[in-house]
């Protein structure tokens, strides 16, 4: 698996340009229209997931046989699987399993990242030092044998999935928010805070984090995509959630690879959805990256 | 523009030859190459050694170690004999030839077998491991007591020989305690073996390099998870007669077994004939392949491995009532799973004797009318007997299932659904392969328990599965009785009084539903035109293609001219 | 510096030591170990004495950490990883074996992204906001979108169903056979570079556009003073300092192999010798394959660390 990671560079205190959430999505529509394209196609599966109880037509796991492998019809608008159950339902429920397990993950592998990374590069020296080892040795495991480790002790599932995922991209993150801490912690006010005898909570809270607020906010999002593409990875691998669970990695690698020839919507469905929301979520990170940075905004 | 040449010069020769078979007049050639994906194409040898006591040795090993006994090939199918040689560690008694032993007889007083071992057999020279030699009786001994000492024996396996003697050079004879009807599978032609000589074991037989045997071939190259590679033994002492004449062995020059993980990729190198055959693949895949690659040669085989869901009787719980597990075998429509979730390339009943066992196996038709309605969908039915076993409204109970079968991953929610209607709720817990059988062999699993086990030959299927405390006995059936008539049945010389007793005994725990009885499904093999003197047949002794292979020969010109 | 190198390399060790003796405890505590694994394969029941009889030809009835402590002993004195206990090969020589196979797709698949990636985001960075800007940064994230495995069947199936060509299934090694070997290791190579590439496109903007806007740099384009070239040089020089810390992210892969293209591309590497490993529990090659990759990433990442030191001056190293 490929860890995300990039240095993202801040130089100085400032507040958000603009007030209020709904002046910042005017400015994402004016200037970023690449990126307000992603924010709508996220917003759109965000919703899809939320109500898909409510959207889908049949249940996730409604087998009849009799309807199996039909391509998509009146009746069935994404066709059926080989178990007769309703594509179209299985990716809204689908899109559910990725809400929860994306947005599960990606946050708690933001708030790991956050405090190893705050801290570790706050502290620096020998805290740093021991912390950095121990980033270094869980970076060195293979991905492969914690995870066939927790899945063999604890049975595959959703859980299991989360935290595995959220703990390895978390820690993988810290380096990022390290990064950014290091710089901040240099700047003349942060000094200026130490030297007034501010206790360190204090100038962790109040002066380093609202400024590495922006590669926390891009890598949030960023780990929600990573994380559905690794949640099919392990699919693949048979390590994902199983089925009946609707994920579309599960989909994609399973039957969707089985049938490929015989009933390509199978595979079909739900590689576009994981496509199409992996890629609205990077071109939204990306607006959201430069809007928050004001050296990125360019000359407009 | 390839694949069009190709398909009008197969589709011409294919209504002129009307068969794969050599005695339509066509002369065997010698030389070019195989590469063959075998059934066991995604696993690569686990082990070189026969004193590992691995089950998978005889697939990789056979075609330079060789047995006592083997398949005789004149027997097969496309040679108008009976049997396709597909059971994966069953010959019928008259399918078996001599081997490495020319003839055999049993004498009374002691009870003993006399062997006379096969004159002219040669070990080719192996560098640093040994010098060309003359296969003897000595190897037997050697291998025999080799593996009787062996730390990784199975205990008990060879308790039935009393003594070992080597009279001469060329005679073996091993003095028995009693009958044991699995004599020649124990040690003869089954699972264990596989003859090597002395100066392979001093060398270190679990490395590859080392191995050295009779075979018509030798194992030149072995990377793990990747290929293995054997090229021709030119001192090869078997014959074969094609046509009226008789040939040397082997044909091919060289043999390549691929190991392939992933289905898409070795599907794909069969179409593309990277692979020149590929005895394993599924249903959804024939479609595709008939359509892109025409020429192919077809087999369908049954699989050797009955699917069904074990019901714990060693616990308390619903499952301890017959009437609950009838229930539930009347409540799954299994001639839908068939239909509906095979595509139709399933058999109904197959379980736990297998079609192939010719004499054993006894048709559904065959059964009694108490197993018949096992067989029958009827879910008004099962909710009355279970209301009858005090479970009106059903119950609820976990099942584990292995989360590496991805058949089983589509299959138990299906079956799951049938059982719903009736009132039964399964909780799925799926489970990496390691865990799941470990659950069984320390009898953690919960009550219910989602699984394959293998046919293996007439007498194991029913003494694994349904034997006191055996390891494959995941329901945890125990019935002294039962018991009793299994060992009666290995003390029996007579084999049609075997058959018999075993076909009651199969009746019998079928009726007592320790499982709900699913369907098996079948698989298909299919191998490129110029795969000559190859039906489709898979094995010649346990696990073991080696005799088949050596008697496959290449057709380079037509190789060539469908531009391959 | 040399005192912190020094520190750095010492403190590897226990590092690795620990983290060895985790796995090593770990793996033999998921249920399921080898014996049953070994045992039921075999078509009779396997009582106690079976169990125990095998535990000592395998060497695992001893305690865990005799166990632990004759294994350190191996690799110290005999620089020996131990046996397989399946096959009973030698583990160095099946790691060393596969290691520079997987050594070679992480390089190609870094070369890819680099030479990907980099273009790209420079291009997005020089035209920020224009339609090519969203058109080639598109690209790159639709590559990063589409799941590996799934593009990698897609290669593997339909050319064989259309064109009667398929990506080769048996792996020819470099020496046998160097430009077949690159050709077999190019298209998986692209498929795993294919998701990294995004990463680094968007690092590559990121930073070119932090140069680009700074004030004396605006100055001096709008002065003359400096060319359009001089400044893009001078950016990308910076751009490259996180990029490095990139290579350093991928050397798990790098060395620990990718699991799913060796899987569809039969690519005998690090990751599927890792997978089959584990699934049928033989501890000393999961040992000893962490062990490598343990040491390998950890000496990557030290020196990723000491470059990015170098070139950026504010950090420093206390």
């Amino acid at each position: 698996m490929v860890a995300v990671a990039e240095v993202v560079r801040v130089p100085r205190r400032r507040r958000l340009p603009g007030s209020g959430t709904l002046v910042f999505i005017g400015r994402l529509f004016r200037d970023k229209p690449l990126g307000a394209f992603g924010f709508v196609i996220c917003v759109l599966f965000l919703f899809a997931g939320i109500f898909a109880d409510v959207l889908a037509p049949y249940g996730y796991n409604q087998i009849n046989p009799i309807n199996r492998l039909k391509p998509p019809s009146e009746k069935f608008w994404l066709g059926t699987d080989n178990l007769g159950r309703d594509m179209l339902s299985r990716c809204l429920y689908g899109a559910q399993l990725s809400v929860i397990i994306g947005l599960s993950a990606a946050a708690l592998a933001t708030v790991v990242s956050v405090l190893i990374g705050i801290v570790s590069g706050y502290l620096g020296g020998k805290f740093d030092m021991i912390m950095q080892r121990f980033v270094d040795a869980w970076m060195s495991f293979p991905d492969l044998i914690i995870l066939i480790v927790v899945v063999s002790v604890v049975g595959p599932g959703m859980g299991p999935v989360i935290v595995l995922l959220g703990l390895l991209y978390g820690i993988g993150g810290s380096r990022i928010i390290r990064g950014a801490v290091l710089s901040v912690r240099e700047n003349a006010y942060v000094h200026a805070a130490q030297s007034t005898g501010a206790s360190m909570p204090r100038i962790l809270w109040r002066h380093i984090l609202p400024n590495v607020m922006a590669p926390v906010i891009v890598l949030f999002t960023t780990r929600v995509g990573a994380v559905i593409l690794a949640e099919s990875g392990l699919a693949f691998l048979g390590l994902g959630v199983p089925p009946p669970a609707p994920t579309w990695g599960g989909m994609l690698s399973g039957s969707g690879r089985s049938y490929m020839y015989m009933a390509p919507w199978l595979a079909l469905a739900p590689g576009l959805c994981i496509t199409i929301v992996v890629y609205a979520i990077n071109v939204f990170g990306d607006a959201l990256r430069d809007l928050l940075d004001p050296r990125m905004r360019g000359s407009r | 523009m390839r694949t069009l040449r190709g398909a009008l010069l197969a589709g011409a020769m294919m209504m002129a030859a009307g068969g794969v078979s050599a005695e339509n007049g066509e002369k065997p050639q010698y030389g070019g190459q195989l590469e063959i994906g075998t059934v066991y194409v995604t696993i690569s040898a686990l082990s070189w050694d026969p004193a590992d006591f691995n089950w998978k040795l005889n697939h990789d090993t056979g075609l330079f170690y060789e047995q006592l006994f083997a398949g005789d090939m004149s027997k097969s199918k496309k040679a108008g004999g009976p049997y396709n040689y597909i059971p994966d560690a069953w010959l019928p008694i008259d399918s078996i030839r001599g081997e490495l032993i020319e003839s055999w007889e049993w004498k009374q007083d002691p009870l003993r077998v006399e062997m006379k071992v096969r004159k002219g057999v040669m070990y080719p020279e192996k560098p640093g491991v040994m010098k060309k030699r003359e296969f003897t009786s000595d190897d037997i001994l050697f291998t025999f007591n080799r593996l009787k000492n062996s730390p990784k024996k199975l205990l008990g396996y060879f308790d039935h020989v009393d003594k070992v003697e080597t009279p001469d050079s060329h005679t073996i004879v091993f003095y028995m305690k009693h009958y044991f009807a699995e004599w020649d599978y124990q040690f003869g032609w089954g699972y264990y073996s596989a003859i090597h000589p002395k100066e392979v074991a001093d060398a270190g037989a679990s490395n590859w390099k080392n191995v050295n045997g009779t075979g018509p071939y030798m194992l030149q190259d072995f990377v793990a998870g990747n290929s293995n590679v054997y090229v021709k033994n030119p001192d090869y002492w078997d014959k074969e007669k094609i046509g009226g004449q008789e040939y040397k062995l082997p044909f091919v020059d060289k043999i390549t077994y691929r190991t392939i993980k992933d289905e898409a990729t070795y599907i794909t190198a069969l179409r593309t004939g990277k692979l020149d055959m590929l005895e394993t693949i599924r249903w959804q895949n024939v479609d595709s392949l008939k359509k892109s690659a025409p020429q192919l040669q077809w087999n369908r085989w049954l699989n050797q491995s009955g699917t069904f869901m074990a019901m714990r009787v060693d616990v308390d719980g619903p499952f301890k009532d017959i009437r609950v597990r009838r229930a539930l075998n009347y409540a799954v429509n299994k001639q839908e799973i068939v239909q509906a979730y095979y595509n139709g390339n399933a058999e109904l009943f197959s379980y736990p004797q297998h079609p192939d066992y010719v004499g054993y196996f006894e048709p559904l038709d065959k059964q009694p009318a108490s197993v018949q309605e096992l067989f029958k969908y009827d879910p008004a039915k099962a909710k009355k007997l279970l209301a009858e076993a005090g479970f009106p409204k059903g119950f609820t109970t976990k099942v584990q299932v292995c989360s590496c079968n991805p058949d089983h991953m589509d299959l138990l929610p299906l079956v799951a659904g049938y059982l719903e209607q009736v009132g039964v709720k399964l909780e799925i817990q799926p489970m990496e392969y390691g865990a799941f059988l470990s659950a069984m062999t320390t009898r953690n699993m919960t009550p219910a328990y989602f699984m394959n086990n293998g046919h293996t030959n007439p007498i194991t299927t029913i003494r694994k599965s349904f034997g006191t405390k055996q390891t494959w006995n995941p329901s945890g059936w125990s019935d002294p009785e039962y018991d009793k008539k299994i060992e009666v049945i290995y003390r029996e010389p007579d084999e049609s009084k075997r058959q018999a007793m075993l076909r009651e005994l199969t009746t019998e725990i079928l009726d007592k539903a320790p499982y709900i009885w699913l369907p098996t499904p079948y698989y298909y093999a299919a191998w490129w035109p110029w795969v000559k003197n190859y039906a489709g047949e898979m094995r010649a002794g346990a696990v073991r293609p080696g005799p088949i292979y050596a008697r496959i020969w290449v057709d380079q010109e037509l190789k060539k001219k469908m531009g391959y | 510096m040399q005192a912190y190198i020094i520190r750095r390399l010492l403190a590897m060790i226990p590092t690795l030591l620990f983290a060895s003796l985790i796995v090593f405890i770990t793996v033999r505590l998921i249920p399921g170990d080898i014996i049953d694994l070994m045992l039921s394969s075999n078509d009779i029941g396997a009582d106690k004495k079976s169990r125990a009889q095998l535990e000592a030809a395998l060497g695992l009835d001893q305690p865990m950490f005799s166990q632990y402590f004759r294994w350190l002993g191996a690799i110290l004195f005999e620089g020996s990883l131990g046996k397989s206990l399946w096959q009973n090969t030698s583990v160095m020589e099946e790691v060393l074996h596969r290691l520079p196979i997987t050594f070679e797709l992480g390089l190609m698949a870094l070369v890819v992204a680099l030479l990907v990636g980099i273009p790209i985001g420079v291009y997005s960075a020089v035209r920020q906001d224009t339609v090519g800007d969203y058109v080639t940064r598109s690209f790159a994230i639709l590559a990063l979108a589409l799941p590996g495995f799934w593009v990698g069947t897609l290669v593997m199936v339909f050319p064989s169903i259309w064109w009667g060509w398929s990506p080769e299934v048996k792996y020819i090694s470099f020496t046998q056979d160097p430009l077949r070997n690159l050709a077999q290791m190019a298209i998986p190579a692209l498929i795993l570079g294919k998701a990294f590439s995004a990463v680094v496109m968007r690092l590559t903007r990121t930073m070119m556009l932090e140069v680009m806007r700074q004030d004396y740099i605006r100055t001096a384009l709008a002065k003359g003073l400096a060319t359009r070239t001089t400044i893009l040089r001078h950016a990308l020089r910076n751009a490259l300092i996180p990029v490095v810390t990139l290579v350093g992210l991928q050397a798990p892969v790098l060395v620990g192999g990718a699991v799913i293209m060796e899987q569809i591309f039969v690519i005998p590497g690090m990751g599927l010798l890792l997978l089959e490993a584990v699934s049928t529990r033989d501890y000393p090659i999961i040992t000893g394959v962490f062990l490598i990759v343990g040491v390998a990433v950890v000496v990557i990442n030290l020196l990723v660390d000491l470059s990015y030191g170098l070139l950026d001056p504010k950090v420093r190293y206390r």
